[in-house]
């Protein structure tokens, strides 16, 4: 009997909820995300990010002390549109509790809540791993940054309603200094309007629409499965006429394809930092925008 | 089994104990200054609530300044998998492969059983698997796998996996877990993991000679998960019994487990994880039941050894397990460049009767057809064994370009001394497998095996592909 108690005082001990936890936490699967995080919770929440800036999300392993994070997180902050489909399911069903699940307003997407460009009209696995729900890669438009800051002051406000209207005032402060930024970057993007380039993957969608650039062509034939000689071969011809100024690459991306073009044709290969992290100089959000305007532009002036 | 009636009775006692404490929270009355003080709570509530619509209010009111620059998007949520047919994927994984050795020795001193002799020789279509998953409602979540098998006796299905299981907004305590049905249960490593997951074409000698391959009887397993900065999960489950290293089973419910498991990161680009495991319970008369003894003409190997490898089992067995896993990407990412290393412990003790039935050799030749079976009975002989036994194996996977992954791997097992071998047996595999995507892989495999007497040179070639929905692989 005693026995008996002590195996059922245990049992309320393990699985009671932790002691009340002062901060809000939250798993953001990207840097981006956690950076947009840290603006609006400031000190009132621990953020910690899946994935770092030198890392393709779509490719991460659900490795344990991702279980442990979401165990204890209130909130889930990722690009959705099935980005980290390889891994996120397994977080979902392992760890995360009732808060983070689909519905629940720990649960952000960003990609439900912004516009979402390139749906595929055909899905076969024949095109590689494409994305039924469309490009994820949302965060590189900067209009889309700001709208997710409100999604999440609204998700913290309702999950920490102590606090609520910190999270608001973060916000006004937040979207005031962007919105002032994003004027400076329009005036910017404006005198690249119509640059042509090449990409890598097709991550550049969102910073392409937002900044007025042309896109010639992937290097990637198929999403997610290395170029191929052959596909290679129609970029060249794609690529000695085009008149295009930079070849796009994330800093995961092998650099083998961009760099024999480049040597090619001569059209620079420019490493974009794509996330926080991407560069040592990418340090926030602003910094992001301002040296991913920078890159561009220096390759845009270079002939 | 008492173990289990000791489980049985710690839920029938412990259930009851939380409703009763939940329940008294609920009821107490209030007092007078309880009153107070909750409406002082309630002044502070709304007062902090105002000031955060105060603070949304602002924001409403900037917004239409900002127009221009917004997108306007229509907000839409969109569910996993499309619709609300489950997700359906197919395995398939065909070999052909070439052994040194015409007849393969068994693993003597252990039964052989379905899963864990050699592969066939020559083309064979090996293992496909069907998948059926998805959520069935907003609590619960449900799997049915079907392996399909084939080789020169017929084709068989056999439901590998049929479980339903608890989601996370199940309103059990946040990180609960309960499984139900048969399922690739929790041991070790690679049990939980489908083989045509693996990183080889075949079974180390440990699932091999202790698990047939894998563990997927019949029962139910909680898991939890537990909240701390390091990732810590106890769990443990009841099952039949019908599947090895049970067998037979009598009550329904023979066997139960229990494990733990810690992990954790070491820097940005490496991960790791330990786990201990216990796997407890009875067997009745459990054999092998592989189709056919390929070493039937080898009898004379040594007389207590084949007690083991072809009597019939009952008696107890308990199973420990550890396993420890650890993944180095260089560059955070694993499509590039990474190194797994991987290896696993069982012990098994096991203490009961091998019964043997020795065939009556003065009967054999005149017996009539369809007569004589009575009469002519194989008489049976059996033995008090120990069937302690252990074995392990280590290995790396090393991808070094992000469609190419070399491997080796180094496995062993001790057979029980009352087998009275002398020998080990052991098995050293290297591979090297191209990727094509995430769906598709061939695999060349090298197995040096020396199981008894003789060395088994085998080149096995494989392919595994795999054909719509595609479950995220765990760590």
């Amino acid at each position: 009997m005693k026995r008996t108690a002590l195996a059922a005082a245990l049992a309320v001990a393990l699985l009671s909820p932790a002691a009340a936890d002062a901060e809000v936490r939250i798993l953001a699967c990207e840097p981006e995300w956690a950076a947009l995080a840290e603006e609006i919770g400031g000190d009132d929440v621990v953020v910690h990010s899946a994935t770092h800036g030198g890392q393709d999300a779509h490719h991460i392993r659900a490795r344990p002390s991702l279980i442990a994070k979401v165990r204890r997180a209130s909130v889930l902050f990722c690009s959705g549109a099935d980005l980290e489909v390889g891994w996120l399911p397994v977080l979902l069903e392992r760890g995360a509790g009732r808060i983070l699940q689909p519905g629940q307003p720990g649960h952000i997407m960003a990609a439900d809540h912004v516009e979402v460009l390139e749906h595929p009209t055909v899905l076969d696995r024949s095109l590689g791993d494409i994305h039924p729900d469309g490009n994820p890669h949302v965060h590189l438009d900067p209009r889309n940054v700001s709208i997710l800051g409100e999604v999440l002051a609204d998700r913290l406000s309702r999950i920490d309603p102590e606090r609520a209207s910190a999270y608001w005032q973060r916000l006004i402060s937040f979207q005031a200094r962007w919105a002032e930024a994003m004027a400076g970057w329009r005036a910017r993007a404006d005198a690249l309007d119509g640059m042509k380039v090449f990409v890598h993957h097709k991550a550049w969608v969102y910073l392409l629409r937002w900044a007025g650039l042309e896109r010639v062509s992937a290097l990637e034939r198929v999403s997610g499965v290395p170029p191929t000689a052959s596909h290679l071969a129609e970029v060249l011809e794609l690529a000695r006429n085009s008149g295009a100024k930079a070849i796009l690459r994330a800093p995961y991306d092998p650099e083998n394809a961009a760099e024999w073009l480049s040597g090619k044709t001569g059209i620079p290969v420019v490493e974009l930092p794509f996330t926080i992290g991407g560069h040592p100089e990418a340090a926030d959000l602003f910094s992001l925008f301002d040296r991913t305007l920078a890159l561009l532009e220096e390759a845009n002036n270079r002939s | 089994m008492s173990r289990i009636g000791d489980l049985v009775r710690i839920a029938a006692i412990g259930l009851p104990f939380l409703l009763a404490v939940a329940a008294a929270e609920a009821q107490s009355p209030p007092t007078a200054e309880q009153l107070a003080t909750q409406i002082d709570a309630l002044k502070q509530d709304y007062e902090k609530r105002i000031a955060a619509l105060e603070a949304q209010l602002a924001v409403m009111k900037a917004k239409p300044a900002a127009a221009d620059e917004q997108a306007a998007p229509a907000p839409t949520m969109r569910s996993g998998d499309n619709s609300f047919n489950p997700a359906i994927g197919v395995v398939f994984a065909g070999m052909v492969s070439d052994f040194s050795e015409d007849e393969s020795e068994g693993l003597p001193g252990f039964q052989v059983g379905h899963e864990s002799g050699r592969p066939q020789e020559g083309l064979s279509l090996g293992h496909s698997e069907i998948t059926m998953s998805g959520n069935i409602d907003d609590k619960f979540r449900g799997a049915l796998t079907l392996g399909l098998h084939g080789d020169d006796h017929g084709d068989e299905v056999e439901v590998e996996e049929a479980y339903v299981q608890t989601l996370g907004g199940s309103g059990m305590p946040d990180g609960v877990r309960l499984k139900a049905g048969r399922a690739l249960w929790t041991f070790g490593y690679l049990n939980e993991q489908h083989a045509h997951a693996d990183d080889f074409n075949d079974r180390p000698l440990p699932y091999r000679a202790f698990l047939d391959g894998a563990y997927n009887d019949d029962g139910l397993e909680l898991s939890v998960v537990l909240p701390g900065e390091l990732y810590s999960e106890i769990g443990g489950g009841v099952f039949r019994g019908r599947d090895m290293p049970f067998g037979g089973s009598e009550s329904g419910r023979e066997a139960w487990s229990a494990y733990g498991r810690l992990g954790g990161d070491l820097g940005r680009n490496t991960a790791w994880r330990l786990g201990g495991y216990v796997l407890d319970g009875a067997a009745h008369g459990r054999s092998g039941g592989a189709h056919e003894h390929e070493h039937e003409d080898e009898h004379e190997h040594d007389d207590m050894a084949n007690f083991f490898s072809d009597g019939m089992f009952t008696g107890d067995t308990r199973l420990f397990g550890a396993d420890f896993r650890l993944t180095w990407a260089p560059t955070g990412n694993a499509r590039d460049s990474e190194l797994i290393l991987q290896g696993e412990y069982f012990r098994r003790s096991e203490e009961g009767t091998y019964a043997l039935q020795e065939p009556n050799e003065e009967c054999e030749n005149d017996l009539p057809n369809g007569y004589g079976h009575n009469v002519c009975e194989p008489h049976e002989e059996s033995e008090q064994l120990s069937g302690d036994a252990d074995g392990w194996y280590a290995q790396a996977v090393y991808k070094f370009l992000p469609q190419w992954r070399v491997g080796a791997r180094y496995a062993r097992l001790s057979p029980p001394s009352d087998a009275g071998l002398g020998y080990d047996l052991s098995t050293i595999s290297t591979m090297l497998d191209w990727t094509n995507s995430e769906f598709g892989r061939v695999r060349l495999q090298y197995n040096r095996e020396s199981l008894g007497s003789k060395r088994d040179d085998q080149v096995m070639l494989q392919y595994v592909m795999s054909l719509g929905a595609h479950a995220a692989h765990s760590f």
